[in-house]
């Protein structure tokens, strides 16, 4: 039997394609989402080599007797961190001499080592998709690290893989401590933050170290993210910083990363 | 059209833009050319009208699949609206010499990328300051770029050289 064949316009196949775009369009992102958790999944495998050459391609070939800036930055963030923490129980034992010290730091937090599939990263967004998901404990909120500094947190998850909102992304915001100043820094794009409404009556000064904030559950102990790149008084609000803030990792080209688990018999 | 070759074709060119062109990246807006743009133009260009419709459909969407954080919708809008003006247009005018199909890949990466920037704003996605700098640079770059890429291109889709001049 021949079978009739439908004939369709010009027209009206753009109309259909069209409206197909438009739905799309306003499917909530959540649910579009899994189109791209898919299509790095199938593709992890060439998206990673393809990742992982472009990286070797742009580092630069390190000088025979000087340690690289990555590594030097990723050592100096380490240096930070243990110096901080030993800051943080100094304080803890003045305060509460007598009593159990904390724990370390990270002791049992479970850290869940994840290579990057792809990275989006932009002026409008920074995000990457790792190759571990909610089988391996992850959820939305964790932090997690590069380089031994903080760079992001999970914002979405699927069973295997997850995205990363790296703290450069202008949706991305986070609790840190500049000196013992508390306040909140806002993602910048083009590998920089900004630190928000911060009063010029307080000090602060290119060079200072900013840490994430302790955030009972996701992060027990203060850790570094950046430094304190540019400071000067608001354009538009002279009573006001313009604090930009640098991460320590370079996030575009970072191959791997470590995502913070603070309870893992719960998370697991 | 063998769109077997096609699927192929568009897979291999949205994992390369994922991956392999942070190399050529330049500047620290990490500058590329957008690969898909310029399949976009060059099946606008060298298909007819209807299978250039459904092409400039699909690379859209491949396009949103690979952007990762960012809503799915405004490049199927924005290539499928301008890949399809295109595909009229070269009825009427003749894109066959480098310097046009420079010019038209600049043209349509402007349009098609300010759209869908628009678009994904109009859905709450947040904007930083260099994106129009970030679409000009990959639009120049891609119509450099994309010329050279139209031979090996016809090739793969067994279109014959002779509509290549």
């Amino acid at each position: 039997m021949a079978r009739k064949r439908i004939k369709v316009s010009k027209g009206i196949l753009f109309t259909w394609l069209l409206l197909a775009g438009f739905i799309f369009f306003l499917t909530p992102q959540s649910l579009t989402n899994k189109f791209q958790f898919a299509f790095a999944g199938i593709f992890r495998w060439p998206l990673s080599i393809g990742r992982n050459i472009s990286l070797s391609a742009r580092i630069q070939r390190p000088l025979t007797d000087v340690v690289s800036r990555r590594e030097f930055n990723k050592l100096q963030s380490h240096l930070a961190n243990v110096t901080e923490e030993l800051l943080e129980k100094h304080k803890k034992i003045e305060r509460l001499s007598g009593m159990r010290d904390r724990l370390h730091a990270l002791e049992g937090a479970k850290l869940v080592l994840a290579d990057v599939i792809t990275a989006s990263i932009d002026g409008s967004h920074s995000e990457l998709i790792i190759n571990r998901g909610q089988d391996n404990g992850l959820a939305v909120g964790q932090f997690v690290m590069g380089d031994n500094s903080i760079i992001g947190t999970i914002s979405d998850v699927s069973p295997r893989t997850a995205k990363v909102r790296l703290i450069t992304d202008p949706t991305s915001k986070i609790a840190v401590k500049i000196r013992e100043l508390k306040t909140i820094i806002q993602g910048g794009g083009k590998n920089s933050t900004k630190v928000q409404l911060l009063s010029i009556k307080h000090k602060v000064e290119v060079g200072d170290e900013v840490y994430a904030r302790k955030k009972p559950g996701f992060l027990d102990t203060p850790m570094k993210i950046g430094t304190v790149a540019q400071c000067k008084r608001d354009d538009e609000n002279p009573l006001l910083w313009d604090i930009t803030v640098k991460p320590t990792c370079d996030v575009e080209k970072v191959s791997d990363v470590a995502v913070i688990i603070m309870n893992p018999s719960r998370t697991n | 059209m063998h769109w077997f070759r096609f699927a192929v074709f568009v897979l291999v060119a949205a994992v390369l833009q994922a991956s392999l062109a942070d190399i050529v990246a330049i500047t620290s807006l990490n500058i590329k050319p957008d690969l898909l743009l310029i399949l976009l133009v060059f099946f606008a260009i060298y298909c007819n009208t209807f299978e250039a419709i459904i092409s400039s459909f699909v690379i859209g969407f491949a396009a949103d699949i690979i952007m990762v954080g960012s809503p799915i919708g405004p490049r199927i809008i924005g290539f499928g609206l301008f890949g399809t003006a295109l595909a009229y247009l070269s009825r009427v005018i003749t894109i066959k010499k480098m310097p046009y199909q420079s010019i038209a890949i600049f043209i349509i990466a402007v349009l098609a990328g300010t759209l869908a920037h628009l678009l994904a704003s109009f859905r709450g996605q947040p904007s930083a300051s260099g994106v129009y700098a970030f679409i000009f640079g990959t639009s120049l770059y891609s119509s450099l770029v994309g010329p050279f890429l139209f031979l090996p291109s016809a090739w793969w889709m067994r279109i014959k050289a002779d509509r290549l001049s």
